[in-house]
């Protein structure tokens, strides 16, 4: 029953707070910019705004038009798998595999959809897209794998309850190194909104897309904002367990937030970095990751 | 080379060649030479006298001596010496040789020269159309005298824009079109990119689609003191030094001398935009690399630069200060200690902002070693301002040819030998601070006096030639008096013309991503009106329109008749 109700409470945490996270992060940022910034609520009106405006159709293939669908849906399911106070909605032995998998559906969803589109400014942008996908999913892996090693389960529940009753250890402190380090890549912020960049190839893979199937690839990126901080804080920092779950559940909400707003303000310090210079950080980063997995495999 | 030297070299070596020379000041040298003969004399003087090639300039004096005039303007920078080399050309055989292949930048002098006046540069490697627009017609030459200022050509369906045909190597090439708009080019300009993955092969441009005829009017319709007010009107963001320099090259050919204390006042208001100019580039420059946090920050230091010139001239821009003769109004005591007051508070933080962006690593990753231009290109191609400086090229009007109150000043210009635009970045950085130590000094001198001279009538025939450093590099005005209270010819030389030639060369082997920044390095200065866009034909797979459907839609929706 209580997974249920987490299951429940974090698909609506992930759709539905999604926006106001993202709200209160502009407000973060106009504030480091000197600026009064929006409303908190405006990233609603923004979403609602492209829902009721006309769709300019771009290519209206299959791909084109089912991609923001299958791209949020794969981003609730991934929702389910995220640990909520300790609690995993739905666990099963190995779904933790699954999580790495469905992570990653999102990301093809938006390349498959840019390049259904057919603009070149998006086929840069997938490019530049899948580059980065191939450095950074592995360390998102690697650093599940550093957890799993660890606990000696693919369970995700398990991991967390393993952790929670011990101290701190290096390997799942560089895992969780590694793992903050690819948030920036994996919700699309600068330094490493390189398939984006707005300045240079107009937003890439988006280019095409307007009206509802825009506000469904935008509200993508903001629930995936949360599943990824969630799944950090909910993997590496699962202390204090008060044995409230309610209290728990309150505890891992202000741990998201600090998260989000810790990737905000490294947004807002750094220049975008161009395509090869990502990869060429994403090679040490792996590289850590990796040392993490060798020290969890030595039982560090 | 002074002017005696520079013209025994060149009776020495062409003896034939010169026809005519006249010095009116010891600053200005006008040579005559026949067309058979300009290449050997411009090659001299600009590869052996080593002078560069600030501007040029195709007159239409048919209706007094039934010839056209072309004047190329060079300057011998060391020596505070500007020659003009002019030529004489029968209209009934237009055609002068080009320059282009002895001086690189005189590419889109000679090409303006054949859209405006239609004077045949021939050997030109690239003459295609530049300035006027795609629909105007082939045989129509808009400054020439007979040609109403208010001609209107008939409406053509289809146009083409001018774009050259791929080179070998980008043939295999994706095109990228950016452009005519662009989210971060805030003007209309259009390039197309030749990519291979992310690398720039080949790119192209097509430009002026906002010529607004601003020198036609000048000739045709204007007066000598509304000029200024037009003149101010070319930029949004260094207009005062247009409307300046318009003044100072009237001024000079009229041998008028402005009271000190408007020398002043000009020049307060000249470091007062490079001040604001360059702290709006460093925002841009930021803003294209994603870093919008110093975009906001260097936007908000800025801000107190408009309120003051708000408080002095009523406007945060387009300050309508300029007349020939002075300025049409005073700074007061109140005032420039207002200026102190403001400025010491932008220079601390500026130097904040300015020592924070330069010891970020991702900032220096982005910039270092791109848009390359080197110390060679940047003399062939003429380039001019923090662009010029920033490849080791020392060139600055404020020191090479002191203008206004610069005489009396004491400063050192900001050179760096890094060539790419990490360099531009420290040049404009070091500028800024140069600026407000300027406008102390100056605040600190300032003489009492009036503000305006008294100004006579403006005797017909002279000439004038007036350069000033604006932010983004030295803007050249030249100006031939006319008998009707007018100038007769006017040819405006902004600092964005030369260097944007040099784009090409700094485009060469880079990756789309830098692409912004490098023609966000220049400080590009487009200008400011709207056309209809073209749409991508290369790439089968996008919706495609044709130009008849795009210009039907264009019409349907603005209402046809418009026009005709």
């Amino acid at each position: 029953m209580t997974h249920v109700v987490i299951g429940v409470f974090n698909i609506l945490l992930v759709l539905i707070a999604a926006p106001l996270v993202d709200g209160i992060l502009r407000k973060v940022r106009a504030r480091i910019h000197s600026r009064q910034g929006p409303p908190v609520f405006q990233t609603y009106y923004d979403i609602a705004k492209l829902m009721v405006k006309e769709d300019q159709g771009g290519t209206n293939g299959f791909l084109f038009n089912a991609a923001p669908v299958v791209c949020l849906a794969s981003i609730l399911m991934a929702g389910l798998f995220v640990p909520m106070g300790g609690v995993v909605p739905l666990g099963f032995a190995g779904d933790m595999l699954v999580l790495i998998y469905i992570l990653t559906i999102a990301p093809v969803c938006m390349c498959l959809g840019g390049m259904a589109s057919g603009s070149p400014y998006a086929y840069v942008g997938v490019n530049r897209e899948i580059m980065l996908l191939m450095v950074v999913e592995p360390v998102v892996a690697v650093t599940f794998i550093v957890t799993a090693v660890k606990a000696h389960s693919l369970m995700l529940a398990n991991c967390i309850e393993r952790y929670v009753s011990s101290p701190p250890d290096i390997s799942m402190i560089i895992g969780a190194i590694a793992f903050f380090l690819v948030l920036q890549p994996e919700v699309g912020k600068v330094p490493f909104d390189i398939a984006e960049a707005e300045q240079e190839i107009m937003e890439g893979p988006l280019i095409e897309y307007s009206g509802r199937k825009l506000a469904l690839l935008k509200w993508s990126l903001y629930s995936k904002q949360i599943v990824l901080v969630a799944l950090l804080v909910g993997t590496f920092f699962p202390w204090p367990r008060t044995g409230s779950l309610a209290l728990d559940i309150a505890l891992t909400l202000v741990k998201i937030l600090i998260g989000t707003v810790l990737v905000e303000v490294v947004a807002q310090v750094f220049a975008r970095l161009k395509i090869n210079q990502a990869i060429r950080y994403f090679a040490i980063v792996i590289a850590v990751a990796v040392t993490g997995l060798v020290l969890a495999v030595m039982g560090l | 080379m002074n002017a005696q030297n520079l013209i025994a070299g060149i009776r020495e070596k062409y003896p034939e060649a010169l026809l005519a020379s006249t010095q009116p000041n010891p600053f200005r040298l006008f040579l005559t030479v026949d067309r058979e003969n300009i290449q050997d004399v411009a090659d001299y003087i600009f590869n052996t006298a080593k002078a560069r090639l600030i501007l040029s300039a195709a007159t239409d004096k048919s209706p007094i001596n039934n010839t056209y005039e072309v004047t190329y303007v060079f300057s011998l920078d060391r020596d505070n010496l500007i020659v003009a080399l002019k030529e004489v050309v029968p209209p009934s055989d237009p055609r002068v040789p080009s320059l282009t292949n002895i001086i690189p930048g005189a590419d889109w002098h000679e090409r303006e020269m054949r859209d405006l006046m239609g004077i045949v540069p021939e050997g030109h490697p690239d003459p295609r159309r530049l300035v006027v627009s795609d629909d105007w017609p082939e045989d129509v030459f808009p400054l020439r005298k007979d040609v109403p200022y208010n001609f209107r050509p008939p409406r053509v369906t289809v146009v083409k824009p001018p774009m050259r045909d791929p080179k070998e190597h980008e043939k295999q090439a994706t095109i990228l079109n950016i452009g005519p708009f662009f989210p971060t080019l805030e003007e209309p300009a259009y390039f197309r990119l030749y990519v291979e993955g992310e690398q720039i092969v080949g790119s192209d441009y097509r430009g002026f689609f906002a010529h607004r005829g601003i020198e036609k009017l000048t000739e045709t319709v204007l007066e000598y003191n509304q000029v200024p007010f037009i003149a101010e009107r070319i930029c949004g963001i260094c207009g005062f030094v247009h409307s300046a320099t318009y003044c100072m090259a009237v001024e000079q050919a009229a041998d008028i001398e402005i009271p000190p204390r408007a020398k002043y006042i000009r020049s307060i208001m000249l470091e007062l935009e490079r001040v604001h100019s360059h702290l709006l580039w460093l925002g841009l420059a930021a803003h294209y690399l994603g870093f919008d946090t110093v975009l906001m920050q260097a936007w908000r230091i800025r801000e107190p630069v408009m309120w003051l010139t708000e408080q002095i001239t009523g406007n945060r821009k387009t300050y309508g200060m300029n007349l020939v003769g002075g300025v049409r109004r005073d700074i007061d005591a109140e005032t420039a200690d207002k200026i102190l007051k403001t400025l010491a508070k932008i220079e601390e933080e500026t130097k904040e902002l300015v020592s924070a962006a330069v010891e970020d690593n991702s900032l220096k990753m982005r910039l270092e070693k791109v848009g390359m231009l080197s110390k060679e290109d940047a003399r062939k191609i003429c380039v001019v301002g923090p662009t010029a400086r920033a490849s080791g090229v020392a060139i600055d009007a404020r020191q090479d040819r002191p203008y206004l109150a610069y005489p009396d000043l004491d400063f050192k210009i900001a050179v760096q030998e890094g060539c790419d635009i990490w360099a531009r970045t420290l040049v404009r950085a070091e500028e800024t601070f140069t600026a407000i130590a300027l406008i102390r000094q100056m605040i600190a001198k300032m003489p009492a006096g009036e503000l305006m001279a008294e100004v006579g009538p403006i005797p017909p025939w002279r000439e004038g030639i007036a350069a000033v450093e604006a932010p983004r590099g030295e803007c050249c005005h030249y100006v031939i008096t006319g008998p009707d209270n007018r100038p007769y010819r006017w040819r405006v030389r902004a600092s964005t013309y030369p260097q944007l030639q040099s784009i090409p060369k700094m485009l060469d082997n880079m990756s789309i991503a830098d692409f912004p920044i490098i023609v966000g390095s220049i400080d590009p200065c487009f200008s400011c009106t709207e056309r209809v866009i073209t749409v991508d034909t290369q790439s089968k797979k996008v919706r495609t329109y044709t130009h008849q459907e795009l210009l039907a839609m264009s019409q349907r929706n603005s209402g046809q008749g418009r026009r005709s």
